[in-house]
């Protein structure tokens, strides 16, 4: 079942020095709970495509279309920004149930109970009661994660979440992502420019070319859990969506 | 012939006798030995002609050969080609400039204009729900843009009317006519002084500020962390600071009105001799209420343009930290401008309305 429909998405942003023409037409289907990884270079119109499907950009032309929840409800989006995005002025446990307050039909108990396995989920739970300046990048990012998850969001869209980290703990942010999604059975959309972490979380691949951002790929990512990032299928794809990046996304525009 | 190589030769002897020419007051080029002459010489004579052209020394070319004739006509051709060239470009660039900045100007106050309907429709719906209005951050923004603002808003007004009233009743006496000064500080006070100063404060104060408040969460993303959560912006971040400026401007200018009333009072016992009670007794009978409470009005009307205007131009914001600075400064400038052009209009409405204003 299409959890996500794109068809035909383009959109064009209209600047004092001229019109930049950022994406598309872009079209796909995202399976319900897929995992999906957008991979892209700088400025080729990943966050401008991410922004979109969540309404934040209305597109040109093309449309969005979510599948309705069973019960015929409206389903739900959660976002994680490249910043976080938390709310400086309040604490970690304040920001995560913020969602579910706004709401206003869940009671304080089952607020509580579901901030709380939230944060334990994302191993937060020891600092429920700091503000986001006191905690390191990378367990912003997972306060970010917690606050999109909480809301049990029917599609995730991630955008570059953990780009501003190192190495170390942007990999260890991938693991609790990768087992986090397998757990919420949720439809993940996942952008980033690094390959390897497209490849490390996704269940398929989309390559965009450069500026506007239009479909050069799509690979399945076939690996089995848990994955390995030395494993030969894991170098094999790596080495195969490099190739395409360059023969196809580097090359002159 | 005249060659490149005379070049040094040539600009010495312009230089060391340039002063004989433009005290003859004329100058003869005789190129009767010269049956031609190379163009960079040529042209260092031919800008010499113009320097003594410029300074009224007439120049002219005897025994001058075709080529020569050629290459003087070649060098003023291509001189004035350039000048009108320049010239177009420029007219061109002004005009381009200028329509620009009339489009942006334009473009600006037409997104104002749908972002004002916007909050306009967030605010009635809250009206109908009061509950569901933020009225913790409502107590906070009256705190931060009203109670904060007392001081410099009965200072200043309270100065202007020290000001005011000393200088106009100075003039006054002149006439025997100081007895006129309360009428005169009251309704410039209460028209348009008090109103007036307490918006611009406001706009500096609590336009830039909100400007910058919403500037800041736009470049963090935390505006479309709120819009991706199903929040309505509008309800959220704009509504709550204009239903405090509405609470708290008529207030600010009631004061500002008392504060510039008092220094008035002041000036008058001190520097004019003019008696409390006459001062009081005169602006009693100058003033009625609906001067006071069309200065509360004005300030309503002042309290959404500065909300509105603050938090578009936060809204605005897009790139870093640069964009949230000159959010602010705009938020100021056009708060300001539309405050007067608001003032201006309702003006034009007091005069029919207020009794003894009409012509």
């Amino acid at each position: 079942m299409t959890a996500l429909s794109v068809t035909g998405l383009a959109k064009t942003f209209r600047e004092k020095s001229g019109d930049v023409h950022a994406l598309g037409p872009v079209s796909f289907d995202v399976p319900q709970g897929s995992f999906l990884c957008v991979l892209g270079p700088t400025g080729c119109g990943k966050t401008t495509l991410l922004r979109t499907i969540a309404g934040l950009e209305v597109p040109d032309s093309g449309s969005v279309d979510l599948m309705f929840r069973a019960d015929g409800r409206q389903p739900v989006v959660g976002y994680v920004f490249q910043q976080g995005a938390l709310f400086p002025w309040m604490s970690i446990h304040d920001n995560v149930e913020f969602p579910l307050r706004a709401r206003g039909n869940i009671d304080r108990i089952t607020r509580r109970m579901r901030v709380g396995a939230i944060l334990e989920m994302v191993g937060l739970s020891d600092f429920s009661s700091s503000y986001p300046h006191q905690l390191s990048g990378g367990m912003q990012q997972r306060a970010a994660l917690a606050r999109s998850l909480v809301m049990q969001p029917d599609i995730l869209l991630l955008d570059e979440p953990f780009s501003s980290l190192d190495t170390r703990t942007s990999q260890d942010l991938q693991e609790n992502l990768r087992n986090t999604w397998k757990e919420a059975a949720t439809t993940v959309v996942f952008v980033t420019h690094n390959i390897e972490e497209a490849v490390y979380l996704a269940g398929e691949v989309v390559v965009l070319g450069h500026r506007p951002g239009r479909i050069v790929r799509r690979q399945t990512i076939d690996l089995t859990d848990p994955r390995s990032r030395l494993s030969r299928e894991f170098t094999n794809y790596l080495v195969s969506l490099r190739r395409t990046f360059k023969e196809l996304v580097e090359e002159p525009e | 012939m005249l060659e490149t190589d005379d070049t040094d030769y040539l600009r010495e002897f312009i230089e060391k006798n340039k002063a004989v020419f433009f005290d003859a007051g004329k100058m003869k080029l005789d190129f009767s030995d010269s049956p031609g002459i190379d163009s960079v010489p040529g042209e260092i004579l031919y800008q010499f002609c113009r320097q003594l052209a410029r300074a009224g020394v007439k120049c002219t070319r005897i025994g001058a050969s075709k080529s020569i004739d050629t290459l003087f006509a070649s060098f003023k051709r291509h001189e004035s080609a350039s000048i009108s060239k320049k010239q177009q470009v420029g007219m061109h660039e002004h005009f381009e400039d200028l329509g620009e900045g009339v489009s942006t100007f334009l473009n600006t106050l037409s997104g104002l204009w749908f972002f004002a309907g916007e909050t306009m429709n967030a605010f009635i719906g809250l009206i109908l729900r009061p509950l569901k209005i933020r009225w913790a951050m409502v107590f906070y923004y009256m705190e931060e843009s009203g109670v904060k603002a007392i001081p410099i808003v009965a200072t200043l007004t309270w100065l202007l009317g020290v000001v005011l009233g000393y200088q106009s009743g100075f003039q006054m006496r002149i006439f025997g006519a100081e007895t006129f000064m309360p009428a005169l500080l009251g309704y410039s006070i209460t028209w348009e002084i008090g109103p007036m100063l307490a918006a611009v404060l406001v706009a500096g104060r609590s336009g830039s500020a909100f400007a910058a408040e919403i500037g800041t969460m736009q470049v963090r993303q935390e505006v479309d962390a709120l819009r991706v959560m199903g929040f309505d912006t509008f309800s959220y971040l704009v509504t709550p600071k204009m239903i405090a400026l509405l609470c708290v401007m008529p207030f600010l200018v009631l004061l500002a009105n008392c504060a510039g009333i008092f220094g008035g009072l002041l000036a008058g016992t001190l520097f004019l001799d003019l008696p409390a009670s006459t001062f009081i007794s005169e602006l009693g009978k100058a003033l009625i209420p609906l001067d006071i409470i069309w200065g509360m009005i004005k300030s309503i009307i002042y309290a959404v343009i500065i909300a509105n205007v603050g938090c578009f131009m936060g809204m605005r914001v897009r790139g870093g930290a640069a964009a949230v600075g000159k959010a602010t400064t705009a938020a100021v400038v056009l708060s300001i401008f539309l405050v007067i052009i608001a003032d201006a209009l309702l003006s034009l409405l007091f005069v029919h309305i207020r009794p003894g204003l009409s012509l």
